[in-house]
C-alpha cells in the first residue's frame, strides 16, 4: 500500500549540510507492523515524517495506494491526513484547550463532519476512557494522554498508523498497555510504522528496519513475534 | 464541534494574552470615541447656545439702494422705501413664524412660539453726547437677552424708565434715578446693564412706547429680531415665507454665529481625530506584532491541527475568529475608555461643558475594532497557514 523508494533528506547547505537520509527504500504492506530502529540522530523520525507527508523530502519517491504523494500541495495533502494516514507521537501532542473528546473529535471537525460525537466516545471507549472524555490533557496522566491520542488517530478509519516512539515518555507497565493497543490495531489489519530505539519494544513489530546515520543498515523479518 | 468553538476554548485559556493583543485596537478606539464624543458635546453645547442666546432671525426694512447713472456717469445712489417697519405686521410676521414651526414640528399648541421683539433705534444727544436710544418691547427683549444682568437698580417695567448700557453710564455719569431727557421726553434711570462687550454698552434702552413719543415715529420700529426655540426649527423657510408674502420688509435668517463657531469646532476635531487615525494605524502595528507572537506561541497547536487535517483556510479562518475575538475586546474596552476620556477631558477643552456617552457611537467602534484586527491579522494568518508540520515539532 505504501512504497517509499531511495528517499534522501538533506538539511541545511554548504558546510552546514546535514544528511539525514540517503537512498532509503521501504515497502509497507496492508497489515505489517514495522519498527523503525536506531540510535538518535539516524533519521527515523526524518523518515516517518516524510512517509506521511508532514515533511517534504530532498530526493525519491513516495507512493500511496499507487500514487506519488511527495510531490503533492498542501491541499491534495490534507485529503492524505484526513484519510489513510494517521500519527501518533512521542509527546501526545493534544490540544491542551481541549477535552479529551474534543481533541478526539478535531480530525472530524477539520473534515467538515457535524455530528461526530457519537463516534468520538465509542472511540475513546475503546482505548479505555470513556469515563475520561471531559477531561483536559493536563488532568490526564501520560499513558491516558496517548490513549486519547490513539484515539483521535483512529476517529478517520485510517488503513496506516505512523508512531513516533509512542511509548518513549512513559513508565515499562503503561508503554507495554500503549503496546497491547497497538498489537491490536495492528490485528484488525491496520498497517502500523513505529519508530523506537528500544529493542524490546521494537520485538512486538513484524518487521524491524534498523537505520544508521540516515541508511537502512538491517531489515529483520520477526514474522509471528508479537510476544505480549 | 465546529472551527469557532475550538477557537473560543483556547481563548479561554489565555485571556490575557487576548487582553494584550487587543491593547492596539483599545488605544486607537479610545482615542476616536473620545474625539467623537467630545466634538459632540461640543456641537450640542453650540446649538444650545444658539438656542438660549439672541435671534434666529432678523426683519429689516426693504430698502434697495438703486444706482443712479447716466452711460458711464455715477450720479450716486437713490434710496427706495420706507426706514421703518408699521408695528400692524407684527401679527402678520408672527403667523407666518409660528405657523411654519407648528407645521415643521407637528405641534397643535395654539399658543405664541417665537420671540418677537421689535426695537426703535434713534440717534439722539444726551447731555451733549451723541448716544444711540433703543425702543424695545423689555417682556420680549429680556426673553432673547438672556445674557443680559442688571448690575444696579432693576430691569425696566414701566414707561419713562430708561436702562443704561455699562459703559454708556460711565460716559454719561449716570445713576440709578437720575433723570435725562430724550428729545424733549424725560425719563428716569432704572436700573445699569452689566458690560456685555457688545455695542449693548453704549445704548441706552427704553419701552418702545416710550421711544415712539419721544421721537414722533408713533406705530413705527426699525427692526424686529424674532427668536425660534430649536435649532430644528427652519429658520430660513421662515424667511423665505416672510421675504415671499410681507412687501416692504425683508428677513434674513441669523446662521453665521453658528456656522463661524461650528466651522472651529470642526478645525479642531478634524485635527484631533487625524490624531486619532494615526493612533488607531499604530495599534494596528500593534495587533500584527502580537497576532505575530500569538503565531509563534501556537506553532505547536498549529502543526498539531495540521497533521490532523486541518486546512490551510481553516488554519486562517482560525486565526481570524482570534482577531474578531480580539477586536470585538478591543472595541468594548476603548468604547468604555474613550467615553470615560471624553468625560473627563471633554469639559477642560469645552470649557466646562459636561460631556456624557453617546450609546450610538457603540456598534460602529465595535465594527472598526473588528476590521482593524482582522486586517492586522492578514498576514500572521498567511504565515501561520504556511507553517509545515514537522518544522513546528522540531521547533520544540
Amino acid at each position: 500500500m505504501l512504497e517509499v523508494k531511495n528517499i534522501s533528506k538533506i538539511y541545511g547547505e554548504g558546510t552546514a549540510k546535514v544528511v539525514a537520509l540517503s537512498n532509503v527504500s521501504l515497502r509497507v504492506d496492508e497489515g505489517d507492523f514495522i519498527a523503525v530502529m536506531g540510535p538518535s540522530g539516524s533519521g527515523k523520525s526524518t523518515l516517518l515524517n516524510i512517509i506521511g507527508g508532514l515533511d517534504n523530502l530532498s530526493g525519491g519517491e513516495v507512493i500511496l495506494d499507487g500514487k506519488r504523494i511527495d510531490s503533492l500541495d498542501e491541499n491534495a495533502l490534507v485529503d492524505v491526513r484526513r484519510g489513510k494516514i494517521a500519527y501518533v507521537f512521542q509527546q501526545y501532542h493534544l490540544i491542551p484547550s481541549l477535552t479529551a473528546l474534543e481533541n478526539v473529535l478535531l480530525p472530524l471537525t477539520f473534515g467538515g463532519a457535524n455530528n461526530g460525537g457519537q463516534k468520538a466516545l465509542d472511540i475513546l471507549t475503546r482505548v479505555g476512557l470513556d469515563k475520561r472524555a471531559q477531561h483536559k490533557p493536563s488532568q490526564l496522566s501520560g499513558g491516558e494522554q496517548q490513549r486519547v491520542a490513539i484515539a483521535r488517530a483512529l476517529v478517520n478509519d485510517p488503513s496506516l498508523i505512523l508512531a513516533d516512539e509512542p511509548t518513549g515518555n512513559m513508565d515499562r507497565k503503561t508503554g507495554k498497555e500503549i503496546l497491547a493497543l497497538f498489537g491490536q490495531l495492528n490485528s484488525e489489519g491496520r498497517s502500523i510504522v513505529m519508530v523506537t530505539h528500544d529493542p524490546e519494544i521494537a520485538g512486538y513489530a513484524k518487521e524491524v528496519v534498523v537505520l544508521q546515520d540516515g541508511q537502512i543498515v538491517h531489515k529483520i523479518n520477526q514474522e509471528g513475534g508479537n510476544k505480549c | 464541534m465546529k472551527l469557532y468553538q475550538i477557537v473560543m476554548k483556547d481563548i479561554r485559556r489565555r485571556k490575557k494574552r487576548i487582553l494584550y493583543a487587543s491593547l492596539g485596537v483599545v488605544v486607537g478606539i479610545t482615542t476616536i470615541i473620545a474625539v467623537l464624543t467630545t466634538a459632540l458635546a461640543g456641537q450640542t453645547n453650540i446649538y444650545g447656545q444658539l438656542e438660549k442666546y439672541g435671534a434666529n432671525l432678523m426683519v429689516m426694512p426693504a430698502i434697495s439702494d438703486i444706482d443712479i447713472g447716466l452711460g458711464g456717469l455715477s450720479l450716486g445712489t437713490l434710496a427706495i422705501g420706507e426706514n421703518y417697519i408699521s408695528e400692524d405686521r407684527l401679527p402678520e410676521i408672527r403667523q407666518i413664524a409660528d405657523g411654519m414651526i407648528r407645521e415643521a414640528l407637528n405641534i397643535e399648541d395654539e399658543g405664541d412660539i417665537v420671540t418677537i421683539a421689535p426695537k426703535l433705534y434713534m440717534n439722539t444727544k444726551v447731555n451733549g453726547t451723541s448716544v444711540i436710544v433703543v425702543g424695545i418691547d423689555p417682556p420680549e427683549e429680556r426673553l432673547l437677552k438672556t445674557w443680559w444682568r442688571v448690575s444696579q437698580g432693576k430691569y425696566l417695567e414701566a414707561p419713562g424708565e430708561a436702562l443704561v448700557g455699562a459703559i454708556a453710564a460711565e460716559l454719561l455719569k449716570f445713576n440709578v434715578g437720575d433723570r435725562l431727557t430724550l428729545d424733549g421726553e424725560e425719563v428716569t434711570v432704572a436700573g445699569i446693564l452689566e458690560e456685555t462687550g457688545s455695542n449693548e454698552d453704549y445704548q441706552v434702552f427704553v419701552p418702545l412706547d416710550t421711544a415712539q413719543e419721544a421721537f414722533d415715529k408713533e406705530g413705527l420700529v426699525s427692526s424686529i429680531d424674532i427668536r425660534a426655540l430649536c435649532n430644528a426649527c427652519p429658520t430660513s423657510d421662515i424667511a423665505s415665507a416672510i421675504n415671499e408674502n410681507m412687501a416692504g420688509i425683508r428677513a434674513v435668517a441669523v446662521t453665521q454665529i453658528a456656522e463661524t463657531e461650528m466651522g472651529m469646532l470642526e478645525k479642531l476635531s478634524g485635527f484631533l481625530f487625524a490624531l486619532a487615525a494615526i493612533t488607531l494605524a499604530v495599534g494596528c502595528f500593534g495587533v500584527v506584532n502580537t497576532m505575530t507572537a500569538s503565531v509563534h506561541e501556537r506553532i505547536k497547536d498549529i502543526g498539531i491541527m495540521k497533521a490532523v487535517g486541518a486546512s490551510r483556510n481553516q488554519i486562517m479562518k482560525i486565526f481570524f475568529y482570534e482577531a474578531i475575538i480580539v477586536g470585538v475586546a478591543g472595541g468594548l474596552l476603548g468604547y468604555v475608555a474613550g467615553t470615560l476620556l471624553a468625560h473627563i477631558i471633554g469639559p477642560l477643552i469645552l470649557g466646562g461643558v459636561a460631556v456624557s456617552y453617546v450609546a450610538q457611537y457603540f456598534l460602529p467602534s465595535l465594527a472598526l475594532a473588528t476590521l482593524i484586527a482582522v486586517i492586522a491579522s492578514v498576514y500572521p494568518a498567511f504565515r501561520a497557514s504556511r507553517i509545515k508540520v514537522a518544522d513546528s515539532f522540531r521547533s520544540l
